[in-house]
């Protein structure tokens, strides 16, 4: 019964805060009060901030403009300003004081033959003379407006002045009045312009409530339901997901967070290839502001918010299945992981409503991003939210180690972890040693931003380069936090369609682990055409080419294991060979790259996204999806629809290389990265890329119709429809509440036939 | 040019037809890296295509001997030899890509000292502009016009020492820039060259050109690393003028 109350209470606060959130006024003002542009131009040059050296206005100084208790139609009253207290208190006197006043409505006008003030000519507002400003006391008149059911709105600006001829210990301040007419029904709440925020708030709600009421009532009116039973029925579907600590349930989120930031990045990266469709001008479709911000949300999106759940949703899954343990070691640590990513996820992107999301791109260089003057009001944001999944990926990492290292089933030593299980546990092992750099230098990033201090302040003495070390120490291991897994999933799907054990075991892992320790002595090829001493430099040359070793030895052992089996495409399959074939191309470029004297001539160009969209798109992205295919039955029980899926990939890979192939070219014509327009003869190849990344952009639409459809009207899957062999595969799918009925026991295949 | 030509064919940056004379032709760096880049390439989409021939399960196959089981770790498969060999056959391949970038490296990182010989521009990078500055006991040569604007009787006027965003230099001549940035994070990019050299505050970084390596005429300059809203715009241009 408490819960009860409690959990009623707890959702009473929620809509509290909510309603709080959304009714609180927003000021679009400065802290001066004056928001007009045009009312502070003449403010200035009339009688105000002119005595002034401050632009704020003096809460002590006293403006009282008299008014009538209400106005009737037409009648013309006379009104009196006089100025009062502040540092300046003084009687009038050689100049010692002035005024501004405006009315919204009807007519301002000194009276006659008055010398103290005057209304300059073509304006509506009222000043004082030069002859004025020796007094804090003025009278003029004001003819009301034709309608008497209106309100009128007074602003009266007095200025304190101290006589001397320098506008130095001057004071001002201002009071703003409404006057009604004799028939204005008085109302207690003015109507406000909604800001951003609050109008998407309100449209969410509509569109909600609206959602609400016909999902409701279709379902009273067809299951015949009381509206509590319905209302029952979804609150015991979504409560599970909302509390579960599962790791399935987790996974599944994950799984479908990522997904859904994917395609919101997806959209961010169809506005850039929209703006480079031919060579705009600024505004022309986006700012170069806009753009930006836009290129910058992208890549934070796809690397932090996109691929990284997405791997993460498939180990939270897969780990504890494969190793036959019925969780992972923190259940309640791995929902808090999980519920960081979509909260940091909202909290980069709430920089959209402050005036533009984060700009400095997803690197975040310094100085730029460090000088707050620069850069967007949103920047704040994206170095917050970041900071919440660099700590949402650290207590992920600590998680999976601790259940990899500890919790495995019999018979499942290191050496007959599945190579999924690999991979994840050199991922895991990077994560924890990169990813926590970059957490504190976003700290530091931080504090220089909104507390003042000055660790990357050049001008202070600050080096101008250490936030590029900082950054690609974590930088470079998190994208091999990003393939490694991908390779881990091209692993286990080629073995299972080959029908055969993958050639050379040990070796896979070897050239796992060599990687792992390889990607934190390479950073540095990130900074090939920067200062950093030449030695540093060559040094990561060297250790960059290493790279293309191990790497090598996966893809040969990959095409090795095919050799003699007896390969079935399926959609898995196509996926997976698709993945090596786009993948190689990537590796085959980053050696490119790794050549300094190339590098000089290609970094920061579109050579090098082409790049980076070969390995993470053709390689990451493609073999998670191969990797949906695979994993699917046992996740839903039920098989994904095979034609949908050889047409998803098919289109996909036509379309991918149609949009990133010319990359390579557009890069070596010197287009460079981050450019919001062109040289117009590259307008021919741009449109290509432009037309084919969209068309690659509503392919994926056939995926998600496909997740769908099959989750309804697949065939039964079976607990091994692949003919798998890792542990996952020996419970039933969709696997039971505790993974497995009984704790399962790794057989060997030596043993077995004895 | 047509979209296919455009596929197919590019203009290479010009430092790289001669680094220094090293690395021209078949045995220069760019053509060694394409030339085994495509080996590469076709070697693995080859042997996958291969296998996709010759190893398809047919209906009714037999199970291979160690075919996989559920929940039985498998046969470990595995060649010593064959694996050393791709291990080995790649180490070297690398090997061989590192020291071939050896000489250009060498000769782009030989940067000349500011003696009589070379020609120093002083580069300044500023949000969003560049300005170029010849050295004080430099005299600018007749010939030199196109950054000094034209007088009322449309004839065109000498540069004057100080140009924004438009640098003439001569040909024939090597040619030293002292690199800095008054603000942020900058890189000054000569595109059609392959000229870049990130400028960084606080830190004066060097780009060196030998100007006969490359044929007269126009060149452009851009900003190659993120600085903010015009970004896109930090555009100079870069002529190479035959002086007397």
């Amino acid at each position: 019964m408490i819960t009860m109350n409690l959990r009623k209470l707890s959702i009473g606060f929620l809509i509290a805060i909510l309603v709080a959130i959304s009714a609180f006024p927003t000021g679009n003002g400065l802290p001066t009060g004056i928001t007009d542009q045009n009312t502070t131009d003449t403010v200035i040059a009339n009688g105000c901030t002119c005595h002034n050296t401050n632009t704020e206005a003096t809460s002590s100084v006293i403006v009282n403009l008299t008014l009538p208790e209400n106005f009737t139609s037409g009648e013309t009253y006379t009104l009196i300003l006089n100025i009062s207290g502040g540092p300046n208190d003084l009687a009038d006197g050689e100049n010692r004081g002035g005024f501004f006043v405006t009315a919204s409505d009807g007519e301002l006008s000194p009276t006659v033959n008055d010398t103290l003030v005057q209304k300059p000519f073509g304006f509506t507002h009222l000043t004082h003379t030069s002859e004025g400003n020796d007094y804090r006391e003025w009278s003029f008149e004001w003819t009301a407006p034709e309608k008497q059911d209106i309100s009128v709105e007074f602003v009266a600006y007095g200025n304190s002045v101290n006589g001397a001829d320098s506008s130095q210990n001057d004071y001002w301040n201002k009071q703003a009045t409404t006057l009604y007419g004799v028939d204005a029904v008085i109302e207690v709440e003015a109507h406000e312009e909604l800001s951003g925020p609050q109008k998407l708030i309100y449209a969410f709600a509509i569109i909600a409530v609206t959602l609400g009421v016909v999902v409701i009532g279709n379902r009273m009116v067809t299951k015949d339901q009381a509206f509590e039973d319905v209302l029952k029925g979804y609150w015991k579907a979504i409560y599970p997901w909302l509390t579960t600590t599962d790791h399935k349930y987790v996974g599944i989120m994950y799984i479908c967070t990522g997904f859904g930031w994917f395609f919101v990045g997806g959209i961010l990266g169809l506005l850039i290839r929209w703006q480079l469709m031919e060579p705009r001008i600024d505004g022309d479709f986006l700012t170069y502001e806009e753009y930006n911000s836009t290129f910058t949300m992208h890549g934070t999106t796809m690397i932090f918010m996109a691929a990284m759940p997405i791997i993460f949703g498939f180990a939270n899954y897969l780990i504890p299945l494969q190793i036959g343990a019925r969780d992972l070691a923190f259940p309640r640590l791995n929902a808090l992981s999980y519920w960081l990513l979509p909260t940091g996820g909202i909290v980069i992107y709430m920089g959209y409503f402050t005036g533009g999301a984060g700009d400095v791109g997803w690197t975040g260089y310094t100085p730029y991003s460090s000088g707050d003057t620069a850069t967007t009001p949103g920047t704040d944001f994206w170095v917050a939210g970041q900071i919440m999944l660099g700590a949402s990926s650290t207590l992920t990492a600590i998680n999976f180690l601790v259940t990899m290292l500890r919790m495995r089933a019999p018979g499942v030593t290191m050496m007959r972890l599945p190579l999924f299980s690999w991979s994840i546990l050199i991922t895991v092992f990077l994560l924890l040693l990169s990813i926590p750099v970059f957490t504190v230098a976003l700290i530091l990033l931080m504090a220089d931003r909104t507390f003042g201090t000055l660790y990357f302040n050049v001008e202070a003495g600050a080096d101008p380069i250490l936030w590029q070390h900082l950054f690609w120490y974590f930088g470079h291991p998190e994208v091999y936090i990003v393939i490694l897994p991908a390779f881990g999933v091209l692993s286990e799907i080629i073995t299972t369609f080959s029908r055969r054990p993958i050639f050379g075991y040990t070796s896979m892992v070897y050239a796992m682990a060599t990687i792992g320790i390889i990607s934190f002595i390479v950073y540095g090829h990130h900074m090939f055409t920067t200062g950093a001493d030449p030695l540093f430099r060559f040094i990561v040359m060297l250790t960059t080419m290493l790279v293309a070793v191990p790497t090598g030895i996966k893809i040969f052992n990959w095409l090795a294991t095919m050799t003699g089996g007896s390969i079935v495409l399926k959609t898995p399959m196509v996926f997976a060979l698709g993945t090596v074939i786009t993948f190689t191309i990537g590796g085959i470029t980053g050696i490119v790259l790794a050549s300094i004297p190339i590098d000089i001539a290609l970094h920061d160009g579109y050579f090098v996204v082409a790049h980076f969209h070969y390995v993470l798109v053709g390689g990451t992205i493609f073999a998670f999806m191969g990797g949906v295919y695979y994993w699917y039955p046992k996740m839903t029980g039920k098989m994904m629809n095979e034609k949908l899926g050889l047409l998803h990939f098919a289109l996909s890979f036509i379309f991918f290389n149609a949009a990133f192939y010319p990359m390579h070219n557009v890069g070596l014509s010197g287009m460079p990265r981050r450019y919001a327009t062109y040289d117009a003869s590259l307008t021919d190849l741009n449109e290509f890329i432009s037309i084919a990344a969209m068309l690659f952009g509503f392919v994926q639409l056939i995926f998600v119709y496909n997740v769908l459809y099959s989750y309804k009207n697949g065939e039964e899957a079976g607990d091994d429809p692949w003919d798998g062999w890792s542990l996952e595969w020996t419970t039933s799918s969709p696997p039971p509440h505790n993974s497995f009925t009984e704790i399962p026991t790794l057989k060997i295949a030596e043993e077995e036939k004895q | 040019m047509s979209l296919i030509e455009d596929l197919i064919f590019f203009d290479n940056p010009s430092i790289w037809n001669n680094f220094g004379g090293t690395s021209s032709g078949f045995g220069g760096i760019v053509w060694q890296m394409f030339i085994w880049s495509v080996i590469v390439g076709v070697l693995v989409i080859a042997w996958l295509v291969y296998n996709l021939i010759y190893f398809r399960r047919k209906d009714g196959d037999p199970d291979h001997k160690d075919a996989l089981k559920a929940g039985v770790f498998p046969h470990e498969r595995g060649n010593t030899i064959i694996e050393l060999t791709w291990t080995i056959a790649p180490l070297l391949l690398v090997t061989w890509l590192t020291v071939i970038s050896l000489a250009p490296l060498n000769y782009l990182w030989d940067v000349p000292e500011e003696d009589e010989n070379t020609l120093t521009v002083e580069v300044l990078a500023v949000q969003w502009q560049w300005i170029f500055e010849m050295p004080s006991n430099y005299t600018i040569p007749s010939e030199f016009t196109k950054c000094g604007g034209v007088d009322q009787d449309g004839n065109p006027i000498q540069n004057m020492q100080i140009t924004y965003n438009c640098l003439e230099i001569p040909h024939d001549s090597i040619i030293r820039f002292n690199i800095n940035s008054e603000d942020v994070l900058h890189a000054f990019y000569i595109v059609e060259i392959g000229i870049k050299q990130d400028v960084v505050p606080n830190l004066q970084t060097l780009a060196w050109l030998d100007t006969s390596t490359v044929n007269p005429g126009e060149y452009n300059i851009y900003c190659a690393e993120m600085c903010g809203r015009s970004h896109s715009q930090m555009l100079a241009k870069l002529y190479i003028t035959e002086v007397a």
